[in-house]
């Protein structure tokens, strides 16, 4: 085997392990992962005995994980459970969001057994909703967190409040069995690992956007949620390998990129598959960009994005940290259950022109308010700018296959009509 | 608004059969002017004449601050339960429907939405006048902000959020320091939307005690006229509340609002002295959950006419929590930052619950009929935690009604006559159902 076939290898598997995280993240993660070096090595007796560190579920993308980190426990990123509902039915009405009441459905079916605790944030009315359901169902003594986040992203006194909330996560977290206080150097050194795993993600955004056809944004979704799954160092060490194994000199040797493809941008929130957007793909256009919870949002941090070591010095504490770390959470490209809305819609506007970007799929999450509310005022910015729009209603990550399907390759048939945007089309980037 | 007078049973004609006229107060006359005065108030302020600056507030919004700083507020929320009273909501839904807004989303929003873009409206075939600045609160949802985003990209206008983090069971040191400095520039944000200097600090807050005097004392005749409620039979219904709710939300801090319950309480106590109730026949005690259904008030009166009376609403009540006490002069901004945090639309399913047994327990409920309302989900969800803690902790029968509080189409009067008919033989037979049902 030459060194290309090796690194081709090697980044298939390491491609094929985060996907198959991805697919069941609550037997990937939930189980609880292996301590060993670095910021999240377990330091308690129980932990140490087990040899495993606690899994804590958090539910929104506004939680930290750096602080889940630095306290010794392992972040898993929750969803909604697939299927039919069960027992949420007889907590929240039909018409609360359905992400949310997947979520729940999760929970109360037992799903979370594996979980140490299970940290829930601010968001909507429809997820306040699941908490407070939670609260009353949960198993007696086991850990829950409200992280009581403002709606307000910007304005007085904002960060200043969302540091005091993070202030009371870090220091209610030592109550999870296995988790240990929250350092400053472990804050750092957690801070430090969440960077560089982002910046790997990052690399691989670039990429589907310029070689979707080494890297389609299905996967990239795919790999993200397993990067939100699997152990941070390891899920760090497999995405670069896949960066390097696909942009590395066999790329460069490989064949030349594919004719253009209608290119597509995606927004949305959380998705529990990638299946809305294989659809696309398989209609015969590619994702070469999002604005979605897990993925090309979540990589929007404006700047050194979390990167907080500049506030690394002998004096730093925690609560200068937590600072450092509140203000890059607020300055993310927002989710629109946070206000303002323009930065959101500056974001799109900017990556559709810079992705070069032919058409926009809005995913809408059913009853899924705020979503809702910005979708009229957005359709109409990105086709005032040359790029029309296709909303889908989706429900626990899925669409109604066949009609959708149908309707995908109408759109896309409308934009082969229309061509390529006037300010970025007509060409591979 | 609609109204039924003392026996003129026009709801005769709609889904349900009365057998009797419910009672309505007198006040009603003047409740009539009120509403009149307001929004013509308010179409003069932005009138040829007009001077005053309007802002378009929601219902929890700490409107005492923009009082003392003699700006008008106007609430789309009334405006949309007005519309909704005259069975008009279902057309401007539809308006913001063609534009692109979900039919999931709150029909108070969809209505006002789809009054906007189309310059159509209700009162006189006019719009509501159009806002100076906007001013949202979060602590009655999460709605209202986009709502509140969507009014103001559709006008151009300065829009400033409360953010009331949740006060689940309690509120935190940082939560009260960040709504109070919230509070502070709200006050900076309302004068320069308005082309005026920030006012100093010691003539605003004079002005600013002298309307939240006036916020405390219609709470307290609020309370009062809940707590002459008690009395068997009942001198007020939920008809009657419903519609006296509209000074407390829209004219809180005017004297106006005084000087209305005042007179409200004093007949309600005339009623309580001459054992007059609301409804003839008393025979049962009803509590009810969540906003109105504006559009089918025959559906009270169907109860009405079979003897149960509403003696609380959860919704009524929830106006009465602007209680402020004497040293609160000391930092009233902080006190605002408090009490308009703990709303009712802002606590943890233990606090409403806690409220609602004690208001249960306080009016000598019967049972409790929860109005599953599909537009708003702060109150909706968790109502079948609360229904299930009234059955199994108080042993009371209680009842889920599936509506909307101003779309029609989302209700269906037929099977909700039904359901009513079954609660009312569970009522008869005394009794809360032996194994709950949650539907």
């Amino acid at each position: 085997m030459t060194e290309s076939d090796h690194s081709a290898a090697d980044h298939s598997a390491s491609l094929a392990r985060l996907v198959a995280a991805s697919r069941d993240p609550l037997a990937a993660g939930g189980a609880g992962v292996s301590g060993g070096a670095g910021p999240a090595s377990a330091s308690s007796p129980s932990a140490a005995r087990s040899g495993r560190r606690p899994v804590v579920g958090y539910v929104c993308s506004y939680v930290p994980e750096e602080i889940i980190l630095a306290a010794g426990c392992h972040p898993l990123r929750l969803g909604a459970r697939p299927g039919p509902t069960g027992p949420v039915d007889s907590c929240l009405q039909s018409f609360a969001c359905s992400f949310a009441r997947g979520l729940l459905d999760g929970l109360l079916s037992g799903q979370g057994r594996g979980l140490g605790g299970v940290v829930f944030a601010h968001t909507c009315d429809s997820l306040r909703a699941a908490l407070e359901a939670w609260k009353a169902r949960k198993p007696a003594g086991s850990f829950t967190h409200f992280l009581n986040l403002p709606a307000c992203v910007e304005g007085s006194g904002a960060a200043e409040y969302t540091a005091s909330e993070f202030g009371r996560l870090a220091e209610a977290l030592p109550a999870v069995e296995g988790a240990r206080p929250v350092t400053a150097q472990a804050l750092t050194e957690a801070a430090e690992l969440m960077t560089v795993l982002r910046r790997e993600l990052s690399r691989l955004d670039v990429l589907r956007s310029e070689r979707p056809d080494l890297l389609k944004g299905s996967q990239l979704l795919a790999i993200a949620r397993g990067a939100a799954t699997l152990d941070r160092e390891e899920a760090t060490r497999l995405v670069r390998g896949v960066a390097d194994g696909l942009m590395g000199p066999a790329t460069a040797a490989g064949p030349a990129p594919r004719p253009r493809r209608p290119r597509i941008l995606v927004s949305g929130g959380f998705l529990e598959t990638e299946e809305p957007l294989r659809l696309v793909e398989e209609a015969g256009a590619d994702v070469v960009g999002d604005d979605l919870c897990l993925a090309g949002r979540a990589l929007a941090f404006s700047g050194a994005g979390c990167d907080i070591r500049r506030e690394r010095s002998p004096a730093a504490d925690v609560p200068a940290l937590l600072s450092a770390l509140s203000q890059a959470y607020l300055s993310r490209v927002p989710c629109p259950t946070k206000h303002p809305p323009s930065r959101r819609l500056e974001f799109l506007l900017a990556e559709v022109k810079s992705r070069q970007v032919d058409g926009v799929v809005f995913l809408l999450q059913k009853f899924c308010d705020p979503h809702a509310f910005d979708y009229p005022a957005f359709r109409e910015a990105l086709e005032a700018s040359g790029r029309p729009c296709l909303s889908l209603e989706i429900e626990r990550g899925g669409l109604p296959a066949g009609q959708a399907g149908t309707r995908v390759e109408a759109f896309l048939e409308r934009l082969r009509f229309v061509g390529p945007s006037a300010d970025g089309g007509g060409g591979p980037p | 608004m609609r109204r039924t007078s003392k026996g003129d049973p026009s709801g005769a004609t709609g889904p349900y059969p009365l057998l009797a006229a419910d009672r309505r107060l007198a006040s009603d006359r003047d409740l009539k002017g009120l509403i009149l005065k307001h929004y013509l108030g308010a179409y003069k302020a932005k009138g040829l004449l007009g001077r005053k600056p309007v802002a378009w507030v929601t219902s929890g919004a700490p409107v005492e601050i923009l009082l003392a700083l003699d700006i008008l507020p106007v609430y789309p929320e009334n405006y949309g339960a007005l519309i909704g009273s005259r069975k008009a909501a279902v057309a401007y839904c539809e308006e913001a429907e063609r534009a692109g807004y979900s039919q999931d989303l709150c029909s108070y929003a969809r209505t006002n939405i789809g009054s906007m873009l189309t310059g159509r409206g209700e009162l006189g075939g006019r719009p509501l006048p159009r806002p100076d600045l906007l001013v949202a609160a979060k602590n009655i949802c999460g709605v209202v902000v986009k709502w509140w985003e969507v009014t103001a990209r559709h006008f151009g206008c300065p829009l400033f959020i409360v953010d009331t983090p949740f006060a689940a069971d309690g509120l935190t040191p940082a939560q009260v320091t960040y709504v109070r400095g919230q509070l502070e520039e709200l006050i900076v944000f309302a004068s320069r939307a308005i082309h005026r200097p920030p006012p100093s600090r010691e003539a605003f807050e004079g002005r600013l005690l002298g309307v939240l005097e006036l916020t405390r004392q219609a709470t307290a005749l609020w309370q009062d006229i809940q707590v002459l409620r008690q009395a068997s039979p009942t001198p007020a219904s939920a008809l009657d509340m419903f519609t006296n709710l509209f000074p407390i939300v829209t004219l809180r801090g005017s004297a106006l609002c005084v000087e209305y319950y005042r007179k409200v309480r004093a007949e309600l106590a005339e009623r309580v002295d001459q054992g007059l109730g609301a409804v003839d026949g008393e025979r049962f005690r009803l509590i009810w959950d969540n906003i109105a259904i504006w559009y089918d008030f025959d559906l009270v009166r169907y109860l009405h006419a079979r003897g149960a009376a509403f003696v609380g609403e959860t919704y009524t009540d929830a106006w009465g929590v602007y209680q402020y006490r004497p040293e609160d002069a000391a930092d009233p901004l902080e006190a605002m930052a408090r009490l308009y945090s703990q709303v009712l639309l802002n606590v943890g399913l233990e606090v409403r619950k806690e409220r609602l047994f004690r208001m249960v327990r306080a009016q000598r409920a019967h049972g409790v009929v929860f109005h599953s309302c599909r537009s708003c989900k702060t109150y909706s969800l968790g109502q079948y935690e609360l229904s299930r803690a009234v059955r199994d902790e108080l042993g009371l029968p209680t009842l889920v009604i599936e509506a909307d509080m101003t779309d029609s189409r989302a209700f269906s009067a037929g099977p909700t006559k039904t359901r009513l008919d079954a609660f009312l033989e569970l009522l008869a037979a005394g009794c809360a159902p032996a194994s709950p049902n949650l539907a």
